[in-house]
């Protein structure tokens, strides 16, 4: 290896630093260039509040490079489905094999950014409701590229901050001390984000959630839930006869419960039956509340200690939570 | 019980649909927030060639909160106790609406993978992975063996 660097490759290097300055990372080892590095936006202008998709291009430069192709990566795709990357991908391919010799890094820019203008709104789904974007949506583009109906956002910071306060609460005072405050995140790369809740709420549901056709079972889906309700039961019973299933003889309050009050009135029944003779969830068509029917609220075996890995889980549980203002 | 929200509609229905290699849920015949779930245990981890039933509820206010998942197969693992409890991050604090059933249920099987005696449930099961590694796998294989495969 020799650290002399083909002119042509130097000559690359220096323009894309002079014409993107901060905006390119050019990542060396000793003093040769090896992985060229930079974030593709659409062209608007300089309107960075109208541009909805990006993604950042990480170019690997062999020895050999620009005579023989570098590694070219696509990371951190934002707004972009999988179909519109394939599509990039396969002219990125194509433009290697025309520019072989020649340095390729700013003609890979140029091809990228095409695409992403002419693509420049948010393909794929909200994360949160899994239904699309469609004109009426209104949606918001996070400080991260991520996209999410407004509404959908919403939802999710008020029990975001929902959650943290509850457990907050539950906390002592010599840790809640220490708790660091609640943040926004958000929900796909968990970068800190802030958002103006209020008037993100004011927006309206995602126009796929009232318009979509109602789900019905199609017989052939109804064949495949039989099947593999008949497997589960099957195998369940099975590792059961083998003395493998985790609840046996347990009588303890519900490892999972289950909280709208139809399941609680069974709940209350199911109690009355043996108290250790139980293994519910084999029964299939019980299956629904079979977590329920192991449990004994009170029962001796309800210690306290068990309950502390899962007390997150029926926060939503409570009665009624205590107002509370700001956790600090 | 309220009507189903969509996006547990979509998430069944792609359940079906597009299994995950490796897992399989489906919903109960009387609560259609009940799954039934089997996963199986990964290649080259101690769980191999086990099949692993487990149970998954998704709460009211799902998916907004995580949802509710144990083995019912019993499993000697580190960080899921006798009664199938697991500790998972994503299951509790790192929860985020961004996961799904699908995602939950990959991570359980990678948690199975990647066993982390140092952020244990089941203190005994996590001390011995800590002291002495190879006789907690004998015991992982041997509790596959015994209960979590066909014959």
């Amino acid at each position: 290896m020799s650290a002399v660097v083909d002119e042509r490759v130097s000559d690359e290097i220096e323009a894309l630093e002079a014409i993107l300055m901060d905006d390119v990372v050019i990542k060396r080892v000793g003093d040769v260039p090896d992985i060229i590095e930079t974030v593709v936006h659409p062209s608007t202008g300089d309107d960075t509040d109208q541009q909805f998709v990006c993604v950042t291009l990480e170019v690997k430069l062999t020895p050999e490079y620009p005579d023989t192709s570098p590694d070219v990566v696509l990371r951190n795709p934002r707004g972009l489905d999988d179909a519109l990357l394939a599509t990039i991908h396969s002219q990125i391919r194509n433009k290697l094999n025309d520019c072989l010799g020649q340095p390729v890094v700013f003609e890979l820019i140029e091809l990228i950014r095409e695409n992403l203008t002419e693509r420049n709104l948010p393909s794929g789904q909200c994360v949160i409701c899994l239904f699309g974007f469609t004109a009426g949506d209104v949606f918001i583009k996070t400080q991260c590229y991520h996209h999410f109906h407004s509404h959908c956002l919403a939802t999710h910071l008020i029990s975001g901050l929902r959650n943290y306060q509850e457990e907050y609460e539950i906390l002592p005072n010599w840790q809640q001390m220490n708790v660091s405050p609640y943040q926004q995140s958000c929900p796909v790369c968990r970068t800190i984000v802030t958002c103006d809740v209020e008037s993100l709420r004011k927006a309206p549901p995602p126009q796929e959630s009232i318009t979509a056709a109602p789900f019905c079972v199609t017989d052939e889906l109804k064949v495949t839930i039989a099947d593999l309700q008949h497997k589960m039961s099957a195998l369940l019973a099975q590792q059961r006869a083998k003395g493998g299933v985790v609840s046996t003889g347990y009588t303890g309050p519900p490892p999972l419960t289950i909280t709208t009050p139809a399941d609680n009135q069974n709940n209350v029944v199911a109690t009355n039956g043996p108290p250790a003779a139980k293994p519910e969830p084999a029964a299939p068509r019980q299956n629904g509340n079979a977590s329920n029917s192991n449990s004994s609220p009170g029962s001796p075996n309800g210690k306290s200690g068990y309950r502390g890995p899962y007390r997150g889980f029926n926060r939503r549980g409570k009665p009624g939570r205590r107002g509370r203002g700001n956790a600090r | 019980m309220a009507a189903l929200p969509r996006r547990i509609i979509k998430e069944t229905q792609r359940l079906m649909q597009e299994p995950v290699p490796g897992i399989s849920a489906v919903p109960s015949e009387t609560n259609a927030r009940y799954f039934h779930v089997i996963v199986t245990g990964p290649e080259d981890s101690p769980f191999e060639g086990g099949l692993f039933k487990l149970e998954l509820f998704l709460p009211e206010d799902y998916p907004m909160s995580a949802p509710k998942v144990r083995f019912i197969t019993k499993i000697y693992h580190p960080n899921i106790d006798r009664l199938g409890r697991i500790c998972l991050d994503i299951l509790k604090d790192k929860w985020s609406p961004a996961l799904q059933i699908r995602t939950v249920l990959l991570s359980i099987q990678a948690l199975l993978s990647a066993p982390n005696p140092d952020d244990p449930l089941a203190n005994d099961v996590a001390e011995l992975w800590k002291v002495n590694e190879s006789e907690a796998i004998r015991n992982a294989k041997e509790w596959t063996r015994r209960y979590a495969m066909d014959n």
